[in-house]
C-alpha cells in the first residue's frame, strides 16, 4: 500500500527509510488512521524528519492524493525565469521585445498569462544549452536577460551574480531560512564550534577523584581520605581576526557579526583584530582600524597553541596581495608584502583556518582566493564549513 | 466521540495549552505507536508546554529531563553514590547496608521514568544541547526500554513505556538514528488568529481592545529587520501581563505607535535598540 507514494517521496529528494515506511503501516494496521488528513499527519510525521522538506512533502502528498500536478524541476525553473521575464517586461517591455527578437507592440497585445505562457513556450524551444552569446535566453551571455549573465543593467532571472552588478534578484526561495547552507544563527554557530575547547583544569578543588581516594583511604589503613581535584574548563586560546572593511565584505557583515557575538561569549581568551582585505604590518583592536595597532611581528611572542581564525573574502586585486607595498593605506608599507605576512603568521600558529563568507563554488573564480588558500586552509562560512574548520583547528 | 477518546487515554489537550488538530493526531499517533516525538520550531512556541499539557489532560505525573551540554547520558539513568556508600563503610552509623551497592543507587531522570508505577510523560527538554553520542546513546535506551546498571550487573526495564516528548531548538538537523527513531513535528508559529485563541485561554476575561491592539503590534514587531530574536508567545504573554497589571495603560496607545514594557519582548540589548529606534521614528511621522 502505497509504494508508489513512498518512492515519489523519494524520488523527489525526501530520505524518507524503509523502517519509517513500515512504521507508517504499523499505524495503518492498528486503525488509528481514519481519515486522509489524518493519514497526511501521520505519514509527515512518520516519514519526513525536517521541516525543511515539509513543502516537498505537501507536493508530492497533493499530486497524489488529489491528482494536482507535480511541478518537476525543469518546469519549475522555467516557470521562474518566465515569471522574471514577465517582470521584466512591465518594467523595460523594448529591451526584452528586443531580446526575444519580436515586436513590442505585438507582444503588448498579450495578457500577463498570455505572456508567460509565450515566454515559457520561447525557452522550452531551446533545445540544447546557450552559453554565452548576446541574443538570446541562456547562461552566462551578455544578453540582458538570463542567468548569471553580465549585462550593466541587466535582470537576473534566478542563480547567483558572478559580477555582483545585477539590477534585481528575481527568484525567491522560500524555505531558505531551513536549508542547511543557509545563514547562520547563534544556535547553529554553537552546535558547530562546541567541539573547539581544550579541556584543562582550573577553579576550586571540588570533584571528588574516585580512584585516588580509595587509594589514599587504603594507604591510611582504612581513614578516609576523600581527593579533590579542580574541575576541567576550557581555555582554549583563540585568535579571530574579521576582515571588516571595504564594500567587498559587506553582504557578508550579518553573518560575521553572528559569528563574532557567539565566539565572545563562548571563549574566554579570545581575541578579536580587524584588518581590511589582507593583513599587512598590523591587525588592528578596534573595528575602526585607527586607535589600537598590533604589530603582526609581536604575534610571533605568543603561545603557537593558540587558534587563529581568519575571516574574509580573501578577494581583492592581487597586487595588494602580492607587491612589497600593495598595502593600500601608504603608512602601512614595511617592504614585506601581504603574503610573506600571511605566511608568517600561518607558521607562527600551525593551528588555523580561514573562513570565507563567499561560497565555495565561487572560489575559483577570484585569483586571491587560490593565492591565499595555499597558505590557510579554506572554508565555506557555512555550518559544514565551520565544522569542517573546527575538525581542521582541532587536528593534532 | 471526544468523551470516548478522553476515556482511552487520548490526548485532545489542556487547560491552558491551544491545541491545533494536526499536533493533537500527532501526539495520538506517537503514543499507540510508542515513539518518541520529536518536536522543532522556534522558541516560545509551546514545545515544552505540549509535554505539560499531555501530563494534565492524561492524569501522568511529567517527569522532565533537562539537558546540559556537559552531560553523559549515564547522569540521565542512574547514579552511584560512593561517597556516601565509602562514608558509610567508614562510620557505619546508617541504615543502609554497605554491603549492598543497591542501595547507593539513585535513580536519574529516565531511570525515574522507568521505575514509576505508572504510566508516565518524559521531556526531555532541549535534547540539541548534548553532543551526538549523547543522543544517540539514549535513543537506543529508549527504544530498548530498558538499560543496564553496570556496578550491580542489572537490568532496569520500563515497567510502563512512559510517553516521550523531545525538544530540539536547531536549526542544525539531529544524526539519522535519532530521526529514524522518533517521529517528527514542526511548531510553526501561530497565525494572528490562533494567538488570539491562545491569548484568551492565558486571559480569560481580557478586554478585546487591548488583545486586538497588543496583537497586531505583536505581529509588526516581528516583522521588524535585523533583529536576532524575535519575540515569541512567551514574550507576547508576559507582555499582556505586564499591560493590564498597568493601571496608566489605556490601549488606544497602541494604536498610536507608544509601545510600553519594550524591554518585555526584546531581551538582547541590540535588539532592544533597533526595536526602540523603530518605534520612536513610527511616532513621528
Amino acid at each position: 500500500m502505497f509504494v508508489d507514494f513512498f518512492y515519489k517521496l523519494r524520488e523527489v529528494g525526501i530520505p524518507a527509510t524503509p523502517t519509517a515506511f513500515l512504521t507508517l503501516h504499523r499505524a495503518l494496521q492498528k486503525g488509528l488512521i481514519m481519515s486522509l488528513s489524518d493519514f497526511y499527519t501521520a505519514a509527515r510525521s512518520i516519514l519526513v524528519k525536517s521541516e525543511r522538506h515539509f513543502d516537498l512533502f505537501d507536493q508530492v502528498f497533493a499530486h497524489f492524493f488529489e491528482g494536482a500536478e507535480l511541478p518537476d524541476a525543469e518546469g519549475f525553473e522555467l516557470d521562474e525565469i518566465a515569471k522574471a521575464l514577465l517582470d521584466q517586461w512591465l518594467a523595460d517591455p523594448q529591451t526584452v521585445a528586443d531580446a526575444l527578437g519580436e515586436d513590442m507592440a505585438e507582444l503588448q497585445k498579450l495578457s500577463p498569462e498570455e505572456l508567460i505562457e509565450y515566454f515559457k513556450q520561447r525557452l522550452r524551444e531551446q533545445t540544447e544549452r546557450h552559453d554565452g552569446g548576446n541574443r538570446w535566453i541562456g547562461t552566462g551571455g551578455t544578453s540582458p536577460v538570463g542567468h548569471s549573465g553580465y549585462h550593466p543593467g541587466g535582470l537576473r532571472v534566478g542563480g547567483e551574480s558572478r559580477n555582483k552588478s545585477a539590477v534585481k534578484v528575481a527568484n525567491e526561495r522560500r524555505y531558505k531560512d531551513y536549508s542547511k547552507t543557509g545563514l547562520l544563527s547563534q544556535s547553529s554557530i554553537g552546535e558547530a564550534l562546541k567541539r573547539l575547547r581544550n579541556m584543562v583544569p582550573t577553579g576550586p578543588k571540588d570533584q571528588l577523584n574516585i580512584r585516588e581516594s580509595i587509594y589514599r583511604t587504603m594507604k591510611n589503613a582504612g581513614e578516609i581520605e576523600i581527593v579533590f581535584d579542580r574541575r576541567l574548563k576550557d581555555r582554549l586560546k583563540v585568535i579571530l581576526a574579521i576582515d571588516n572593511g571595504g564594500y567587498s565584505m559587506d553582504p557578508y557583515i550579518p553573518v560575521v557579526q553572528t559569528l563574532f557575538n557567539y565566539a565572545r561569549s563562548q571563549f574566554k581568551e579570545l581575541k578579536t583584530y580587524f584588518f581590511h582585505n589582507t593583513i599587512y604590518d598590523t591587525l588592528w583592536e578596534d573595528p575602526a582600524r585607527f586607535r589600537k595597532p598590533k604589530p603582526v611581528m609581536e604575534f610571533g611572542r605568543m603561545d603557537p597553541e593558540t587558534r587563529l581564525i581568519i575571516v574574509g573574502d580573501a578577494s581583492m586585486a592581487p597586487y595588494e596581495l602580492m607587491a612589497m607595498d600593495g598595502s593600500i593605506y601608504v603608512h602601512e608599507r614595511s617592504g614585506r608584502a601581504s603574503i610573506e605576512q600571511l605566511r608568517f603568521l600561518a607558521e607562527t600558529f600551525p593551528h588555523n583556518a580561514w573562513l570565507n563568507p563567499v561560497p565555495a563554488r565561487m572560489w575559483p573564480y577570484t585569483r586571491t582566493i587560490n593565492i591565499i588558500r595555499q597558505i590557510f586552509p579554506m572554508f565555506e562560512l557555512t555550518i559544514d564549513g565551520l565544522e569542517q574548520a573546527v575538525d581542521q583547528l582541532m587536528a593534532a | 466521540m471526544t468523551e470516548s477518546r478522553e476515556k482511552q487515554g487520548y490526548f485532545t489537550g489542556a487547560k491552558r495549552y491551544v491545541l491545533d488538530d494536526e499536533l493533537a493526531r500527532i501526539v495520538n499517533i506517537s503514543m499507540s505507536l510508542e515513539m518518541p516525538l520529536l518536536l522543532k520550531g522556534e522558541p516560545g512556541t509551546g514545545k515544552t508546554m505540549l509535554a505539560h499539557a499531555i501530563a494534565e489532560n492524561l492524569g501522568m505525573p511529567l517527569i522532565v529531563l533537562n539537558v546540559k551540554s556537559n552531560m553523559k547520558l549515564i547522569d540521565a539513568l542512574y547514579q552511584y553514590d560512593t561517597l556516601t556508600r565509602l562514608n558509610d563503610s567508614r562510620f557505619g552509623d546508617s541504615t543502609r547496608d554497605v554491603s549492598r551497592i543497591e542501595d547507593y543507587i539513585k535513580m536519574g531522570k529516565i531511570g525515574q521514568a522507568f521505575t514509576a508505577d505508572q504510566r508516565t510523560v518524559l521531556l526531555i527538554d532541549e535534547i540539541d544541547k548534548a553532543d551526538t553520542d549523547f543522543q544517540d546513546d539514549m535513543l537506543d535506551v529508549l527504544d530498548q526500554m530498558e538499560f543496564d546498571i553496570i556496578e550491580i550487573d542489572k537490568t532496569v526495564r520500563a515497567k510502563y513505556r512512559p510517553v516521550i516528548v523531545i525538544t530540539s531548538n536547531a536549526k542544525k538537523d539531529l544524526s539519522d538514528p535519532f530521526l529514524g527513531r522518533c517521529n517528527f513535528h514542526h511548531i510553526a508559529f501561530p497565525d494572528p488568529q490562533m494567538m488570539r485563541k491562545i491569548i484568551s485561554v492565558h486571559f480569560p476575561d481580557i478586554d478585546t481592545e487591548i488583545m486586538n491592539n497588543a496583537i497586531d503590534t505583536f505581529y509588526q514587531l516581528r516583522e521588524l529587520d535585523m533583529v536576532e530574536k524575535k519575540p515569541a508567545t512567551r514574550e507576547l504573554i508576559n507582555w499582556i501581563r505586564a499591560l493590564s497589571m498597568d493601571p496608566d495603560f489605556k490601549p488606544k496607545q497602541l494604536a498610536k505607535g507608544e509601545i510600553p514594557y519594550l524591554g518585555v519582548l526584546f531581551k538582547k540589548s541590540q535588539d532592544y535598540t533597533i526595536a526602540a529606534n523603530q518605534v520612536q521614528r513610527k511616532r513621528r511621522f
